[in-house]
């Protein structure tokens, strides 16, 4: 029984990552040729624009092209960059150790001061804190990204120049060290990150304050107490580890959210991560590099989530029996 | 003991990075928000690749700063046969490229006809040449089928270093090859770091033929949009910013520190009409009263090509007077029939020929009507707002006009579209813009005659008239006998009226003065650029560092973010410390006394 649930899951997940193939391919073609704007050079003779079009492969009917393309993608090979001439895998490849760190930086933040907060306010049920904390959160959850990271700038880039507003390092600098490097990319890496946390911080807010909530109210919180434990180790000992659950998948789930949050963050701040690249390909409309970055956030997303019905299928036995 | 060795240890430091800074490269940091693809002049066709081609590569025959004449390359001089069919170029002397390797003719050969004849944007050049020929090292003999004054100043093709470039098979250099790094070149600066989407460091050639460059490096910094390259500049993190926005320029110019320069391109903005003829276009979609000269004519008076400029483009563009932009300083010159803004005389014209206003004030005669269609492409948002103001002018004397967004795939194939292998354009108007070459106008004047019609023209006019003053112009390399030629036919395009060229595109820049000293705006000097965007790279020889007390100043400050967030993360962790400490031990008091 439970094997057929797995094996259900991971097919649903495996239709979705055929789709999104299937729909990435289409959907970025509406948006034209990319040679079409050569037509306007008039040093751009038509047999250079031929020409050009045959070594894109835009010049094939299009069913010819998916065709390639889902063999391609189905041998893992993405293809050529259009503009670059390098493989798409290199572009994604250098990119992604970036985006990693951003990811891996905000959402660790996010998730220590989210949930941290939603414990402070759900202990404090009804008081000012509580009110006050839930409309901050419900604040930067609701601003849009491009918003938050453009004030992040105005206070701690302009106004206050403690900062650099974007990129990943200082350009044209010079290193001493390994040290002095990566002091200089955490310097770079504050806004963007800071960013980032506040995106994201809060749905772990909210949904730590009212599974708390939740768990404060319960019978066994009371027999605690009534033993005379202390508040604050009731609390951690007892009421935080029951409330962590729904935590486990928001972080999955909310991980699409969080790549759809980075291409803004990422432009806004120049950093060089994937979200820039996908942005930087929609603009040049490099249909390998925007197939193949699309690609990996899909599958990123899909594959997050299917661990996150795994993980919870072996910590809630509930789910088990159902 | 100990601690006077660690202050001696310490002073010794500080001593050693003061040394350093002032031992500090003079780098100038240019950004922009787009970089090249690969740099090699075989694939790519971005402006962003001729900004660094233009410093790395010498053409034959420069462009000079002046004006931008024909000036030595790696031509010294050149004479011309009588037939004008032959040109005989004589190489500079003891020049080396930057690896030392020494410059020859057998360099321009292979550049003449490899990339002349395979490079993604520079096949056009050589349609016309026949032969390139060296009888010696420094002797390059170009033969062409007739006269082409394009030969002398107007051979836009990049001189390559053959015993880099030529080691490689002629299908890899058009595919997948990049150049090496450093980029072996000829002009001040070469490059010596690519790093796509970061940045592209160029340093000094030091084989480099005219004067020592100012500056250790040129950085172009790639930011991840026009706003992130506008806040760079504005703190200071880099010192130009290559390619100002229109909505940006004046709010740049506004801040202290920062310069900016507006000059002409050889781009321009037109409303183009379809003037297709049965013998070319049987097959053509379009109202005929948008061929009717006069209707034209009004037009051109109704529209407000200052307005436009404006509130287009927020007063950043030139207004546009006939097809030729004023960057063409040897050539251009306000025509004769101009077409200034007089709604009250495109009337008169109007009623003159018969267009009397009928339903809803649109003017018809007959059953023809003098409505529309004007497509504008969606990419553009200053051409939809162009294209609306047109409408709202023409609008007042009777004209309709019907705007269409639509995508720049669809406006190219209702303007190419063929029928039984014939053009057969569907539409009466649309804005669009062009862009030229550097010095020859020829590029921007063949886009209306009649051998264009199927290729560039799509206008698709046609005047046997002009097109035999523009084969007379193409053929004159005498400057002062080609310059009537080119008025003449200015004057009849503004009489016909294929285009009526709206705005004339800028080149917006913007710099700190701190950073950059020896600015004289060149190509053509004294209203073009910074550094001759695109085709020159004469103004290095001026640019430099600033003096050392404006460096000092811009050095100041920055850098200390990272020591002040460890600072205040600190003292944020210790007062949450003592904040929980306390309040346990406060819980810990209740939970006994309950």
């Amino acid at each position: 029984m439970s094997f057929r649930w797995l094996v259900g899951k991971a097919g649903a997940a495996l239709l979705t990552l055929i789709f999104v193939l299937v729909f990435n391919f289409f959907l970025f073609r509406v948006m034209g040729d990319p040679t079409a704007q050569l037509a306007r050079l008039p040093r751009a003779t038509p047999q250079e624009i031929v020409q050009l079009r045959h070594a894109y492969g835009l010049d094939k009917p299009l069913l010819g092209q998916f065709v390639d393309y889902v063999g391609d993608t189905a041998r893992l090979d993405l293809g050529i960059s259009q503009r670059t001439r390098r493989p798409v895998w290199s572009e994604i490849g250098d990119a992604l150790p970036w985006t990693l760190l951003l990811i891996g930086t905000g959402t660790l933040l996010a998730t220590i001061v989210g949930t941290w907060l939603g414990i402070v306010a759900a202990t404090r049920r009804g008081s000012r804190t509580d009110d006050g904390l839930l409309g901050f959160s419900l604040f930067t959850y609701a601003a849009p990204e491009y918003w938050i990271g453009l004030i992040l700038i105005l206070i701690l880039a302009v106004a206050l120049p403690i900062f650099p507003a974007g990129l990943q390092v200082t350009p044209g600098k010079e290193f001493s060290s390994w040290f002095a490097h990566a002091a200089d990319v955490a310097e770079h890496l504050v806004l963007p990150a800071i960013a980032l946390t506040l995106v994201l911080l809060g749905q772990y807010f909210v949904i730590m304050r009212s599974s708390m909530v939740d768990v404060l109210t319960e019978d066994f919180i009371t027999v605690k107490r009534a033993t005379g434990l202390p508040w604050h180790r009731v609390v951690r000992r007892h009421a935080v580890p029951n409330a962590l659950l729904p935590l486990v998948t928001l972080s999955a789930i909310q991980f699409g959210y969080v790549m759809g949050g980075l291409i803004t963050i990422e432009t806004i701040f120049s950093w060089p991560g994937l979200g820039l690249l996908e942005f930087d390909a929609i603009n040049s409309k490099d249909f390998p590099v925007l197939q193949g970055a699309f690609l990996v956030f899909a599958v990123a997303v899909i594959t997050l989530n299917l661990l996150a019905d795994v993980l919870y299928f072996f910590l809630d036995p509930r789910v088990q029996t159902a | 003991m100990r601690a006077r060795t660690i202050i001696a240890t310490l002073v010794a430091l500080l001593a050693l990075t003061g040394q350093a800074q002032a031992q500090a490269k003079k780098v100038l940091k240019i950004g922009w928000a787009q970089d090249p693809q690969t740099l090699s002049p075989f694939i790519d066709y971005d402006e962003e690749d001729f900004r660094v081609w233009a410093i790395n590569y010498d053409l034959l025959v420069n462009f000079s700063a002046d004006n931008l004449g024909p000036t030595p390359g790696f031509a010294q001089s050149w004479d011309l046969s009588p037939d004008k069919k032959t040109v005989t170029f004589h190489m500079i002397k003891g020049a080396k490229w930057s690896d030392g390797q020494p410059i020859t003719s057998a360099d321009v050969k292979w550049s003449l006809d490899v990339l002349g004849g395979n490079g993604a944007l520079f096949t056009g050049y050589t349609d016309n040449v026949t032969s390139v020929t060296t009888p010696d090292a420094d002797t390059v003999i170009v033969k062409t089928k007739k006269p082409d004054a394009r030969i002398v100043g107007g051979l836009f093709i990049y001189m390559l270093p053959k015993h880099v470039w030529g080691k490689q098979p002629v299908k890899s250099l058009t595919t997948t090859y990049k150049p090496q790094i450093p980029m072996v070149g000829s002009g001040p600066y070469v490059v010596t770091e690519f790093k796509r989407n970061r940045i592209i460091r160029m340093q000094p050639n030091r084989y480099f033929r005219g004067p020592k460059p100012k500056f250790d490096e040129i950085d172009w910094i790639k930011y991840g949009s026009g706003d992130a390259v506008n806040r760079a500049l504005t703190l200071g993190e880099i010192d130009v910013n290559a390619e100002v926005s229109p909505a940006a320029f004046e709010r740049l110019g506004r801040t202290k520190g920062i310069k900016t320069v507006k000059a002409a391109s050889p781009s321009f903005t037109e409303l183009a009409f379809n003037l297709c003829s049965k013998q070319h276009c049987p097959d053509a979609k379009f109202n005929p009263a948008v061929q009717d000269r006069t209707v034209r004519q009004a037009i051109g008076y109704a529209v407000d090509r200052d307005r436009i400029n404006e509130i287009s483009n927020r007063n950043t563009s030139f207004t546009g007077h006939g097809i030729l932009p004023n960057y063409y300083k040897d050539f251009y010159a306000v025509p004769a029939t101009d077409y200034p803004y007089d709604p009250e005389k495109a009337k008169q014209m109007l009623d003159a020929a018969g267009w009397k206003p009928g339903d809803g004030g649109v003017r018809q005669k007959g059953d023809e009507k003098l409505s529309f269609n004007l497509y504008v492409r969606s990419e553009s948002q200053d051409n939809i707002q162009d294209a609306r103001l047109v409408k709202e002018m023409a609008k007042a004397v009777g004209i309709d006009f019907k705007v269409q967004v639509v995508s720049t795939d669809k406006l190219t194939e209702l303007t190419t579209q063929k029928v039984d292998g014939k053009m057969a354009p569907d539409f009466d108007t649309f804005i669009w813009g062009w862009g030229g070459d550097p010095y020859d106008p020829s590029t921007l004047l063949q886009l209306v005659t009649t051998s264009q019609i199927g290729g560039s023209s799509d206008s698709f006019y046609s005047n046997p008239e002009y097109d035999r003053l523009f084969d007379q112009q193409a053929g004159e390399f005498d400057i002062d006998k080609r310059k009537p030629i080119v008025k003449q036919m200015i004057e009849i395009t503004q009489r016909d009226l294929p285009y009526l060229v709206l705005t004339v595109d800028p080149v917006l820049q913007a710099y700190r003065t701190d950073r950059l000293s020896g600015v004289q705006l060149s190509c053509p000097k004294p209203t073009g650029d910074l550094y001759c965007e695109q085709v020159s790279y004469a103004p290095w020889a001026t640019l430099g560092p600033p003096t050392v007390a404006a460096a000092k100043t811009a050095d100041e400050g920055g850098g200390s973010g990272l020591v002040i967030v460890l600072i205040a993360v600190g003292v944020i962790v210790v007062a949450l410390g003592v904040f929980i400490v306390l309040r346990r031990r406060r819980r810990e008091r209740e939970a006994i006394e309950v």
